[in-house]
């Protein structure tokens, strides 16, 4: 039965834009969204179809990963088939579609931004931890570089080279490509698991 | 992509027939006609004020009750216009409060320097302040249940008109009951509390109208 209806609306798609230019199918979706509203499952399909592809792009130019795009996409073509009583045909589709999806879009990147805060360090935090005087401790470079190398890479080899070679964390950014404030984050969170395993 | 083409199936088969909103026009004017029956109704109930023949003739007077009512008109329909995701395609209907509140500020400027001696000041303060509100309660209940049917993506925005619209509403009933001639008084307890609404309402709609 499902595959029924789902070829049925493949027909229809071929059927209504089978006809149009590309053009005229972005012209026909306020004609196809009112025959829509009154309850046409084919011009329907077809609204979303056209609108998942005019959608794609503008989220692609926004968000990172594909499968976010896809997420996305979907919320924002729930959310026009929750709204599509406040479309009346009468006025251009593609403004309330967009109005929609930036709404969705700006949802998404304040929960996006806020977890990423949530889960930030604190820089200050971390200037704290690059003052302690590290050559004065207990630990030399040397005694610990075992516990060093099982560290991810990318800390492990900018603590080698700040503490082993002597750079500074602007110069291993130099080095690295990497921003003076990513090398000063990496190696916080580096000390941290240091510390956790000296302590054991 | 796949999923993508399950969703719109999925979707179009539930698609039912659905009745498009109202135009805002017509949303508006139907809760302007609401809130006029209410004040009409509660000014019947509560009684005009004695003067009002005789205040009907300072200029200053019907300026100020004529730029509130067209406050009170067009936040109803910016509130009705927020309530749709493409503000209905009528940004400036939307924006249209904020000229009438530079006027109504300009009015009030202009009556505050025409109160020559002062007016004075009422025993009363923060009652009116609160008798305002008390009355707006219904308009602003009203208004909130009527957008929560349709799609704010300003929800923020449109829960401040919505409250100032519902707050005009209860600053016209007050000033025709009341017998008070301090304008001093009308800016501090009736005008003024305006601000605080439209935060309150800013913060009620991201509560009430987020969907």
């Amino acid at each position: 039965m499902y595959w029924l209806i789902r070829a049925d609306l493949k027909k229809g798609y071929n059927e209504i834009f089978g006809k149009f230019s590309l053009t005229d199918k972005t012209e026909n979706l306020e004609a196809l969204m009112k025959l829509s509203l009154n309850g046409d499952q084919r011009a329907y399909a077809v609204v979303l179809q056209e609108t998942a592809r005019l959608l794609r792009p503008f989220l692609a130019r926004r968000l990172n990963s594909v499968s976010e795009v896809d997420d996305l996409l979907q919320e924002i073509l729930i959310s026009i088939h929750k709204a599509r009583h406040t479309y009346d045909g009468e006025r251009p589709y593609k403004p309330w579609a967009y109005a929609i999806a930036k709404f969705r879009l700006q949802d998404h990147l304040r929960a996006h931004y806020a977890d990423h805060l949530h889960h930030a360090v604190e820089l200050s935090e971390v200037e704290n931890d690059l003052q302690v005087p590290v050559t004065k401790s207990d630990f030399t470079y040397e005694s610990i570089s075992g516990e060093i190398e099982k560290l991810p890479p990318k800390q492990a080899a900018i603590l080698q080279m700040m503490h082993q070679e002597g750079y500074t964390a602007k110069e291993v950014a130099e080095k690295i490509g990497m921003k003076e404030s990513a090398v000063k984050v990496a190696a916080h969170r580096a000390y941290k698991i240091l510390r956790k395993i000296l302590e054991r | 992509m796949a999923n993508i083409d399950e969703l719109v199936e999925s979707l179009a088969r539930d698609a039912a027939p659905v009745k498009p909103a109202p135009h805002p026009l017509m949303l508006s004017l139907g809760w302007v006609a609401g809130a006029a029956a209410y004040l009409v109704v509660s000014l019947w109930l509560s009684g005009l004020r004695p003067d009002l023949m005789q205040k009907l003739h300072e200029p200053w007077f019907v300026a100020e009750l004529a730029s509130l009512a067209l406050i009170f008109i067009a936040t109803s329909l910016s509130a009705a216009v927020l309530a749709f995701p493409d503000l209905h395609q009528m940004r400036k209907a939307a924006l249209a409060p904020a000229g009438l509140f530079a006027l109504f500020v300009v009015i009030l400027f202009f009556a505050w320097r025409a109160d020559v001696p002062p007016a004075p000041l009422p025993m009363h303060s923060f009652e009116c302040t609160a008798s305002i509100a008390l009355f707006s309660l219904l308009p602003a209940v009203w208004t909130f249940l009527a957008m929560r049917r349709f799609a704010s993506t300003h929800y923020r925005w449109a829960g401040s008109v919505a409250l100032l619209s519902a707050f005009s509403v209860g600053a016209l009933w007050l000033l025709l009951h009341e017998l008070n001639d301090s304008i001093i008084h009308v800016i501090q307890w009736h005008y003024l509390p305006m601000l605080g609404i439209s935060l309150a309402g800013w913060w009620l709609g991201k509560r009430l109208l987020k969907w």
